[in-house]
């Protein structure tokens, strides 16, 4: 793997990040601690970790689940962080939160 | 007459070579059919029947059906009238559906979820056979799950707008197919509104579950192991397969289970669930768990909700 970075910058946090050419944008994140990006299962499949690229071009490591992602969303530019590697500097901005937690908030902790 | 245990169940991966290592190799199953249209029938080593998970290529991840096992052919009709007179739909699939498989009685649970009920799987024996068994099997992989326990499904759950699919499921199998209530967990301002379920047909504390959430899903599969000390092993199995880890180690208060929760390749959930807990037994009075100490429930150690844990889902 060429030791290639690439600047990240999070729109919604102001965050910027390095990302290594060929490792996921949610691992760069991981390993600089950072939170601004919300990591779930980390295989495709659960959607939390769901990024919109604004600027720059990367490339896709893995498959991502069409029930987070659907084919336009993606040729927007849509894509789940744990499945994205930079191949340019990029903007993101996230899309994806925790939903609101399940059995919480009905009766205020009570 | 009546179910006796989990049966199978048919889960969406994205890639399925991915997933069958990880099934191979972090919980030990082995492969034991393919069918024509891709989908891999897997059993772990102390299983009789053919298969417990079936892997089905997708473009997502989740759920397709989970389904129980019950005692004779003629239990499906029975049930089948049950179900239908409640006011729910079935379809009676054919022998051969699923390959190795009988008839199978379809229907989905008030949450929306697939379930099926079956009376005959293919009978292919455990690792270590039924003639004088050594207790467990020289070629075990991975963490060596023992059999797929049971399965928890996200349900929705919206009290401002009247909707509460986890009563809805628990009221609908309690009545159908006669499961029992081993747990519960009461939320809101009158501790009146039912979020979560534990139920069983079997001795164990749950064979199935139901948690309250804002949509359709599957939380996770759980696998049985005996003890800690295989809990342990497990965690280190995870480790050195680089396998996503979302809760380490620990005992749930719900169920007295110790437990490991981790995602397959595609971000499915698994447990790997050690212990009996307890004698579920139908006249065990129910367990209720408050909101202000569902922390505890679900980690008892910790005593604090992860939000992983309560909000990633498939």
């Amino acid at each position: 793997m060429e030791n290639e970075f690439f600047h990240v910058k999070i729109l919604t946090t102001g965050e910027e990040i390095l990302c290594r050419k060929g490792e996921s944008l949610l691992a760069a994140m991981g390993r600089l601690g950072r939170r601004g990006i919300p990591a779930g299962c980390l295989g495709g499949g659960c959607g939390i970790c769901k990024i919109h690229v604004q600027s720059g071009h990367g490339v896709a490591i893995g498959p991502v689940s069409r029930a987070h992602v659907s084919d336009e969303e993606e040729k927007s530019g849509y894509t789940l962080a744990c499945r994205f590697s930079a191949m340019s500097d990029l903007t993101v901005s996230v899309v994806g939160k925790f939903r609101k937690p399940f059995l919480k908030g009905f009766g205020n902790g009570l | 007459m009546g179910v006796m245990r989990i049966g199978h169940a048919s889960i969406k991966v994205m890639d399925v070579d991915a997933a069958v290592k990880h099934y191979e190799n972090v919980l030990g199953m082995k492969v034991t059919m393919r069918d024509k249209s891709g989908n891999v029938y897997m059993k772990c080593w102390d299983e009789w029947d053919k298969y417990s998970l079936i892997l089905t290529p997708s473009d997502r991840a989740g759920l397709n059906h989970v389904a129980y096992k019950v005692e004779n052919d003629s239990d499906l009709d029975i049930f089948r009238k049950r179900v239908e007179d409640y006011g729910v739909k079935t379809e009676l699939l054919p022998e051969g559906d699923l390959p190795s498989t009988g008839r199978m009685l379809k229907f989905h649970l008030p949450s929306g979820h697939e379930m099926r009920l079956y009376a005959m799987k293919e009978c292919i024996g455990t690792d270590v056979g039924s003639l004088n068994p050594d207790p467990w099997p020289d070629d075990i992989r991975g963490a060596g799950a023992h059999w797929l326990d049971h399965a928890l499904l996200i349900c929705e759950l919206n009290p401002e707008k009247g909707i509460n699919r986890v009563a809805d499921n628990t009221r609908f199998v309690m009545e159908c197919l006669d499961f029992h209530l081993s747990e519960q967990v009461m939320v809101g301002p009158g501790r009146d509104i039912q979020a979560a379920t534990w139920l069983f047909r079997t001795s164990t504390p749950h064979d199935i579950a139901f948690v309250g959430g804002t949509g359709n899903g599957l939380h996770h599969i759980a696998f049985f192991l005996d003890d800690w000390a295989d809990v342990l092993k497990a965690a280190d199995v995870m480790a050195k397969n680089k396998v996503r880890v979302d809760v380490s180690p620990t005992r749930h208060g719900i169920t007295r289970g110790t437990t490991i929760y981790f995602f397959d390749p595609s971000g499915n959930r698994n447990e790997t669930f050690a212990g009996l807990g307890y004698l579920a037994q139908p006249d065990r009075p129910v367990i209720t768990w408050t909101e202000d100490q569902l922390g505890r429930g679900i980690f008892y150690h910790a005593g604090e909700l992860v939000p992983s844990f309560t909000e990633v889902y498939t």
